[in-house]
């Protein structure tokens, strides 16, 4: 997919989190957004993700031009499938139910196809045997990879994951990067945030590096990781990768 | 009791017994230093008037109840309206009701809101007045219960896109309700107990009917007594149904 | 007030260590209820006041017992006689079939009637007009009107209320067609609200009003008979009549109705 931004600029209050992003993305099927806290890529993020609406600019997804009113924003939001951190399932459904609920209230999917569809999805990615559980019945790594499910199911454009991992221990960290490198190899289209510097040197295969609300290197991860260029970058990268 | 906090059956009965047998010798101390003479003769003659009492405490607070209900969820979300005064006119509304007592409500609607407005129908007074008194309270447990929905869960609900209603219709109402049965039904309980204040316009319901058996009678613990274990019979099967209905709807947040 | 009162009976029970005549000087309990002006009421500073407690006064002096007042409800009263709280009850209580079923009378001291406090534009001329259905009266809860209008008046609605202002209340604003009470209660109700409501004062229960006592309280009931004749024969029910009710006793001549003290 491509994504091209033209003059994107938005503030919170005091705080310019984003600085006149102006950029061509080209060709990509999976992007990874990097940067240290507070530069400006959770931002951006929900920005493409229709969650945030910038001051300033515009923002084109694959040729087309995002329309910020929030009729139309509604009907991005519901085309694309998103994951947070972490709280993305309703705690009082179970994981089948969270699902589902996509699916039959925002898609009009009948409710028994839509239970085939969920239930298949759970057994490709082995969850079948916690469709009858809550989210509290779950561990972090299980109820992740139940919002994944659930972004998919409603078959996306693209997926966005907002720091995936965080909130994770490193064994439940696996399993979830094991599923989205799953989704890159079945050539979904992927947008990730993330701290994890292995996991998006892997996974992706372009990259951008923000900080200070620029995009201050963009590139090919392949490049971008081993031959950074811009100083903050290098530097970003030598304290991230120390440990 | 076991480590882990369970109680064996035998050990119920037993501590239960003990628990009867203490509160049986303390009432029958108490009495017997009453010098009192039973008549419950007297009772069973007016036991039709104890009956019709029961009936209208029954009907006046399931009345009460549902209007109640209305009226806390319709305050709950005027009070977390954009509109100004709607907010407004709520939070007068929930502070002059809870900061004022009950029978000084029920006096000051019936006698002076009532009459300015020409209503005489105590009945119709009686309810409403009730359900002001609960729906005051009512809607301050249905906001904090909205309230208490974590605004992760509503960023969720329009990433997958849900619009305002739908995420109020499936997200925030169905863990409201589920929050709210607890002190819903604690909220039930007080209006049938609260509704004996009624008695106080002249409203037959079952604590003004006892009275006037007592009155008639002059048998004060014959009415009185009867009189407790009516509104025991109300408000047990409540309290157990509201702890069946907590066990069920059970699950972290 | 109450602090006084309660002086007066340490005081008395002290005497009673000290002296070994033990029985006279333990404090003579009367109960009434301080809401019926002006035979029980409270005066400026809330003590007790009115006829019934001067009454009780004499009567405690005479046994040589110091008196404690209890304010009671109306309908507690004889409940609290039955179960010793109180050893009196003196408070405008009618003697009644019913009533003398579960307490003692002493002979009666005072002669009254029930009659009908009415809504102004209320066209009752006898309480049988009030018979009908539609009709709201109102009573106090625990009195013999009360009574009557349960066994008596089979069509009317009966508004049961715990206190006469609240049945005066419903009367005046026209929530209650009439309000069965005593004649002189009736009198001076309708003097208070003489714009909203008008009174038919001919009495149609004759009623009489005595002391309550224990049943079983045989020596009490006698002292207190003794004593009530005694009163009467040396004009102490006179005097009572010139303190608290002089107006309403030229008033009821000026009417025509016998005064009942």
């Amino acid at each position: 997919m491509r994504l091209e931004f033209r003059a994107i600029g938005k503030a919170f209050g005091e705080l310019q989190a984003l600085r006149d992003v102006t950029l061509n993305v080209a060709e990509f099927q999976s992007l990874a957004i990097i940067g240290p806290s507070g530069g400006g890529k959770t931002t951006l993020l929900r920005i493409i993700a229709g969650l945030e609406t910038p001051e300033t600019g515009q923002l084109s997804i694959d040729g087309q031009r995002l329309d910020f009113s929030e009729a139309s924003l509604l009907l991005h939001r519901r085309s694309i499938g998103t994951v947070f951190q972490a709280y993305n399932l309703f705690p009082h459904l179970t994981a089948r139910q969270n699902v589902m609920l996509p699916l039959v209230k925002v898609h009009d999917v009948a409710v028994g196809e839509a239970r085939a569809i969920v239930d298949s999805l759970f057994e490709r990615f082995q969850l079948s045997a916690h469709a009858d559980r809550h989210p509290a019945e779950l561990s972090g790594g299980q109820q992740q990879r139940v919002a994944i499910v659930r972004a998919i199911a409603i078959k996306p454009r693209f997926l966005i994951f907002d720091e995936p991992t965080s909130a994770l221990d490193p064994e439940m960290t696996a399993e979830v990067l094991d599923f989205i490198a799953e989704l890159r190899a079945d050539g979904r289209n992927l947008i990730i945030v993330t701290h994890n510097m292995g996991f998006a040197r892997e996974v992706s295969d372009h990259c951008l590096f923000i900080a200070d609300g620029r995009v201050l290197e963009e590139g090919r991860s392949s490049e971008l990781f081993s031959r950074p260029q811009n100083p903050l970058l290098v530097n970003f990268l030598a304290k991230v990768l120390r440990y | 009791m076991n480590r882990d906090g369970q109680v064996s059956l035998a050990a119920t009965i037993v501590s239960w017994g003990l628990v009867a047998l203490l509160v049986c010798a303390v009432f029958s101390f108490a009495f017997s230093e009453l010098r009192y003479g039973w008549n419950w003769n007297a009772i069973w003659q007016y036991r039709q008037k104890f009956v019709q009492g029961w009936l209208m405490t029954v009907a006046i607070s399931a009345a009460a109840l549902l209007v109640s209900l209305l009226l806390g969820l319709l305050t709950a979300l005027a009070r977390r309206s954009a509109l100004l005064p709607l907010r407004y006119l709520s939070m007068l509304y929930v502070e002059s009701v809870r900061g004022t007592p009950l029978l000084v409500q029920i006096l000051i609607l019936f006698y002076v809101v009532a009459n300015a407005f020409g209503v005489d129908n105590r009945y119709l007074v009686g309810v409403l007045t009730l359900s002001l008194f609960a729906g005051a309270y009512l809607s301050e447990m249905i906001r904090s219960g909205i309230e208490s929905i974590r605004d992760s869960q509503l960023e969720s609900a329009r990433a997958i896109g849900l619009t305002r209603a739908q995420t109020y219709r499936y997200v925030i109402f169905p863990q409201v309700v589920r929050q709210l049965v607890p002190p819903l039904t604690g909220q039930f309980a007080s209006i049938i107990k609260d509704s004996s204040l009624l008695s106080i316009i002249a409203v037959s319901e079952f604590t003004l009917n006892a009275q006037e058996v007592n009155a008639f009678t002059y048998s004060t613990l014959e009415s009185y007594l009867p009189l407790a274990a009516g509104y025991l019979l109300l408000t047990l099967p409540i309290s157990l149904a509201s702890r069946a209905l907590e066990r069920r709807f059970h699950y972290a947040t | 007030m109450k602090a006084k009162l309660l002086l007066l009976a340490i005081v008395g029970l002290l005497t009673t260590a000290l002296v070994p005549a033990a029985e006279s000087a333990k404090p003579l309990i009367v109960g009434m209820e301080l809401a019926y002006p002006p035979f029980e009421m409270t005066d400026t500073s809330g003590k007790p006041a009115g006829v019934s407690v001067d009454l009780a006064t004499d009567l405690a002096k005479s046994l040589g017992r110091p008196v404690v007042i209890e304010n009671t409800s109306f309908d507690g009263l004889i409940p609290a006689l039955k179960t010793g709280k109180v050893d009196l009850v003196i408070s405008s209580m009618t003697a009644t079939p019913e009533r003398a079923k579960s307490i003692d009378f002493s002979d009666p001291y005072l002669s009254t009637g029930l009659c009908l406090l009415l809504k102004k534009d209320s066209p009752a001329k006898s309480i049988a007009d009030l018979d009908r259905a539609g009709v709201k009266v109102a009573v106090k809860k625990g009195t013999t009107g009360h009574l009557y209008a349960t066994n008596k008046l089979k069509k009317a609605t009966v508004l049961v209320l715990d206190k006469e202002s609240a049945a005066v209340l419903e009367v005046s604003q026209g929530k209650a067609d009439a309000f069965i009470y005593d004649q002189m209660s009736t009198y001076q109700n309708w003097q208070r609200n003489s714009a909203t409501t008008r009174a038919l004062l001919e009495p149609f229960q004759k009623e009489y009003w005595a002391v309550g006592i224990r049943q079983g309280n045989d020596e009490l009931k006698r002292q207190v008979n003794a004593f009530l004749k005694d009163y009467r024969q040396k004009g102490g029910f006179e005097q009572l009549g010139d303190r608290y009710l002089k107006e309403m006793k030229d008033e009821f001549k000026r009417l025509g109705y016998s005064f009942f003290l």
